[in-house]
């Protein structure tokens, strides 16, 4: 499985496949996220190795591009980090590579929903001060939310340009650390590439799909998908397709990770889920018939970022402006590319899997900070019937 | 009637009914005092809620979607308060009353079920019942092609009834062992029918006990926001919980004030079940009723009693020992290791919270019991509006009055054991109210005649008496607060976690192999707890 095979699938069409990752990956992944990063590890030695993980597929990588963590600050002091999402698990993996790396540096982190902690923090910050130095949360709607209460302090100049604006808050108060694509995981045995539109709005309306497509409405990243569908399209259109989907006959699942398994055992043909989802049900399942469609410039091609920002009022401001840069070091960037499926966020780290480019990748032209506005969307869902 | 006319009628009541007036008064301060702090959180509603307009509040309270709501979490609460009087009273009698065999075995099966947190039982039924789910898997060669869906009401109502029925089971059993059971004998010897003795003579006599564990169950299914959020089934808790996160806490706060309305009604119709309660424990149970023979029914009631252990032990159990098989390499949890501070943290908090909940219910429940009064039952209705409150709302609260008021306690132990107290309470309430009212009063007369204060009185008669009621309660607290989720996700120390919040992040990542050891362990710790419960019958 190479990117050959991709490239002759998709570049013709507009529309991009993404051929999952085989056998090959699935070791590969199998091999990186096995690893426990227990106790048992010197500190110091921390090489791209270990931020890389093992497998053929990492090895044939080039060597990332980027400032290297070799060239950064030593990391000293502790630093209060709120993470947000089941995903933060991942984050701890690195975040222990740093502490690692860096005898003088230790984290005290609480891991929660991306939500329920930007609530936390709003709360937190209404009173005085949060006890956080800094905010990773899985979304943006989360970091615009904690950005709008006015609860952010700024970011370094130096992480600030490494990353493309459009994942990064216009204002600098928070920046994209990795890259999250919405797509259209699909069981293979079902359903050809061909068979999937290249707009989420004519979904209702596909054949194929009748009675036969998942989504998860309570779950974060579909809020702030439909919330960039309000942004494009605005409320009334929404609102439409939406209630058309119900009416199309769309089951309804608690999570994304639910919705791509659903689509590997055929339980539905299609359905609403990030991209990394897939790769996730992949590297349990090898033999899954499962692969993923993006749509083209609207909201079903949101890319959301995992991102974070700096707490007003830490006394660690330094020690976290640092701890930014070198989470967006090529070392740490690697790491979300090999062991997340995540998008890196600098320019030269590429994904990994058989994903398409991050500039390949068709997403809408909207500022990610307005995707905060999740009560509107939370409104509209339960005016159309979906929540 | 303000408070402190309440509180002056209530000292009025309980002085005349002792020559000694000093100690019932300090009683009934001291169970006043406790009953107001654990409604405390409950404040923080009322300040959100008071900054609404009342348009927007009248607007929210009659939308179609609260209206919804409303009948969805009404339906919900009575389909399973229902089914689990009709599973938890059956195997009360017979495990207590029948000739049924292994009938120690069977008890502490039907109370086990107790110990399994509702979500990882929902997590369970999901797996098993949902659409290419196990069965279904087993069930295609055979032809079936497609399942009842297990999601909506239906699966909610059944799986909150598999591991809230033990409520009942445990209630109706203490008061089936604790009755006099010559007065069924006599019913019988007056030519009564064993249905007729059992309608006029027995129903009456553990209804309370019935009513007790009904109350606990409808307040915990008013309250649970895991399970209906599994099975996709609206109600006030998921409502609320989505409310919360899109941070219109307005709604949020109005639904809440609509749940703590129905848990008071909850509370009304409880207490009316229970107005006759006293001719329920005052006679202790040294003589038991005749057994029942089963006869032909003994095939039935065995295959009744191994059915419900089946679902409620064998099937959540046998899906966690299926996750960890299936758990291979890619299932593995990233940064997710499970350590055995956890655990450590689990078991120290649930006893810290066990321990305070028992000191904090010996008052209230004994002004309750000792009281003929409604008014001297006041405290004890106050303390079970906590447990109806759902765990977000009261972490919520407590995060806001913490950081507001005391932020030095905002993020300590200290709030979360807090939290525990005021959800979890009522349970040691419920448990040492019942073993206060099998105690003769006129054992206290007695030593107070012979000159002990009422304080030593208590000590030297009450307390040895009452013990195994405290240790009972004290075990419902631990095992429950073990339980405990979403109030431990937000007061919790950062950097704290145990064995709920560890297996609640790996599941929420989708890494159910991770989950199912701990989840495997708590159950076990939790279920060593329930046999403390259990082994109070053998010493009353």
């Amino acid at each position: 499985m190479t990117d050959d095979d991709s490239l002759t699938d998709g570049s013709r069409s507009r529309r991009r496949f993404l051929q999952l990752g085989g056998a090959a990956a699935a070791t590969a992944l199998a091999g990186c996220s096995g690893l426990s990063l227990g106790g048992e590890q010197e500190s110091g030695q921390v090489t791209l190795a270990d931020f890389r993980g093992s497998g053929p597929l990492v090895a044939q990588r080039a060597e990332p591009e980027g400032t290297s963590i070799e060239d950064l600050p030593a990391l000293e002091g502790e630093l209060t980090l709120y993470l947000g999402g089941g995903e933060g698990g991942l984050y701890l993996d690195l975040i222990n590579l740093l502490e690692r790396r860096y005898p003088d540096f230790t984290t005290n982190h609480r891991l929660e929903a991306s939500s329920d902690l930007a609530n936390t923090i709003i709360e937190e910050t209404d009173a005085g001060q949060s006890p956080a130095d800094v905010f990773m949360a899985v979304d943006a709607g989360s970091l615009g939310a904690v950005a709008n209460a006015g609860a952010t302090a700024g970011l370094p100049e130096e992480a600030l340009s490494a990353v493309p604006s459009e994942f990064q808050d216009s204002e600098g108060r928070w920046v994209g650390i990795a890259g999250r694509a919405r797509a259209i995981p699909y069981n293979t045995n079902e359903l050809s590439a061909s068979d999937i539109p290249s707009s989420v709005q004519a979904f209702p309306e596909t054949a194929a799909f009748q009675n036969s497509l998942g989504w998860a409405p309570t779950y974060s990243a579909f809020q702030s998908f439909v919330t960039a569908m309000r942004l494009i399209r605005g409320d009334d259109e929404t609102r439409s397709w939406l209630e058309a989907m119900l009416d199309a006959g769309i089951t309804e699942f608690p999570d994304e990770f639910r919705v791509s398994n659903a689509a590997a055992d055929g339980e539905i043909v299609a359905g609403f889920a990030n991209h990394y989802y897939s790769q996730r049900v992949k590297s349990a399942r090898e033999d899954a018939p499962l692969d993923l469609a993006f749509t083209e410039g609207d909201a079903g091609a949101l890319v959301n970022v995992s991102g974070l920002e700096i707490l007003d009022g830490t006394p660690n401001a330094d020690l976290a402006a640092n701890f930014v840069r070198h989470i967006l070091s090529a070392e740490a960037q690697e790491f979300f590319a090999t062991r997340t499926f995540a998008y890196p966020m600098i320019p030269g780290v590429q994904p990994v899997g058989g994903l398409p480019t991050i500039d390949e990748l068709d997403p809408p032209d909207i500022d990610l900070t307005e995707l905060a506005d999740v009560a509107g969307t939370v409104d509209l869902l339960r005016e159309a019937g979906v929540l | 009637m303000s408070a402190s006319d309440r509180f002056e009628q209530l000292r009025e009541q309980t002085s005349t009914e002792s020559s000694d007036s000093t100690a019932p008064t300090l009683l009934a301060v001291v169970a006043l005092a406790i009953s107001l702090f654990v409604l405390s959180p409950l404040v923080w509603l009322f300040l959100r809620a008071g900054e609404i307009a009342p348009a927007r509040a009248l607007e929210l309270l009659t939308s179609q979607t609260t209206v919804e709501v409303t009948l969805n979490t009404l339906v919900l609460v009575v389909g399973v308060t229902a089914a689990s009087v009709l599973i938890g009273v059956p195997l009360a009698i017979l495990t207590a009353q029948t000739d049924l065999p292994f009938r120690r075995f069977w008890t502490i099966t039907a109370a086990l079920p107790l110990v399994v947190p509702s979500y990882i039982g929902a997590f369970a039924f999901v797996s098993a019942f949902g659409p290419r789910g196990v069965l279904a898997d087993l069930l295609a060669p055979l032809g079936v092609e497609q399942l009842p869906t297990i999601y909506g009401l239906p699966g909610a109502v059944l799986v909150l009834t598999l591991f809230t029925y033990p409520y009942v089971f445990l209630t109706t059993r203490a008061s089936l062992l604790s009755f006099d059971g010559t007065v069924v004998e006599a019913a019988r010897s007056l030519n009564h029918t064993r249905w007729e003795a059992f309608k006029r003579v027995t129903l009456p006599q553990i209804a309370p006990g019935i009513a007790a564990g009904a109350l606990l169950v409808a307040l915990y299914a008013l309250s649970d926001f895991g399970t209906p959020a599994i099975m996709q089934y609206d109600v006030f808790t998921r409502m609320i919980y989505n409310e919360f996160g899109a941070r219109r806490l307005d709604y949020a706060s109005v639904l809440s004030m609509l749940l703590l309305v129905m848990a008071l009604g909850i509370l009304a119709v409880e207490s009316r079940l229970n107005a006759g309660r006293e001719g329920a424990y005052v006679s202790r149970g040294s003589r038991q009723p005749g057994q029942i023979r089963l006869g032909y029914w003994k095939a039935p009631a065995l295959a009744f009693c191994a059915g419900i252990a089946a679902l409620c032990l064998v099937l959540p159990i046998g899906i966690l020992l299926q996750w960890l098989v299936r758990s291979g390499t890619g299932y593995s949890g990233g940064g997710f290791v499970f350590e055995l501070s956890y655990a450590w943290n689990s078991v120290g908090l649930a006893a810290v919270a066990a321990g305070i909940s028992v000191l904090a219910a010996l008052p209230v429940a004994y002004l309750s019991a000792r009281s003929d009064t409604r008014l001297g039952a006041l405290p004890e209705r106050a303390t079970y509006v906590g447990y109806a409150v759902p765990g977000v709302v009261l972490g919520l609260a407590l995060v806001y009055l913490g950081l507001s008021y005391v932020p030095f306690l905002y993020q300590s132990v200290i709030l979360l054991v807090f939290a525990y107290v005021v959800r979890f309470l009522p349970q040691a309430v419920g448990t040492t109210e019942s073993s206060i009212l099998q105690v003769d009063p006129s054992y206290i007369e007695a030593a107070r005649s012979l000159g002990y204060n009422p304080i030593s009185a208590f000590r030297q008669v009450v307390l040895p008496l009452v013990a195994p009621g405290l240790a009972a309660g004290a075990a419902l607290v631990f095992l429950t607060t073990m339980k405990e989720l979403p109030a431990t996700l937000m007061l919790r120390p950062t950097g704290f976690e145990t064995f709920v919040t560890y297996i609640w992040l790996v599941q929420g990542a989708g890494y159910y192999g991770q989950a199912a050891i701990p989840a495997l362990i708590l159950v076990g710790v939790s279920g060593l707890s329930m046999l403390v419960i259990l082994r109070r019958e053998g010493s009353s």
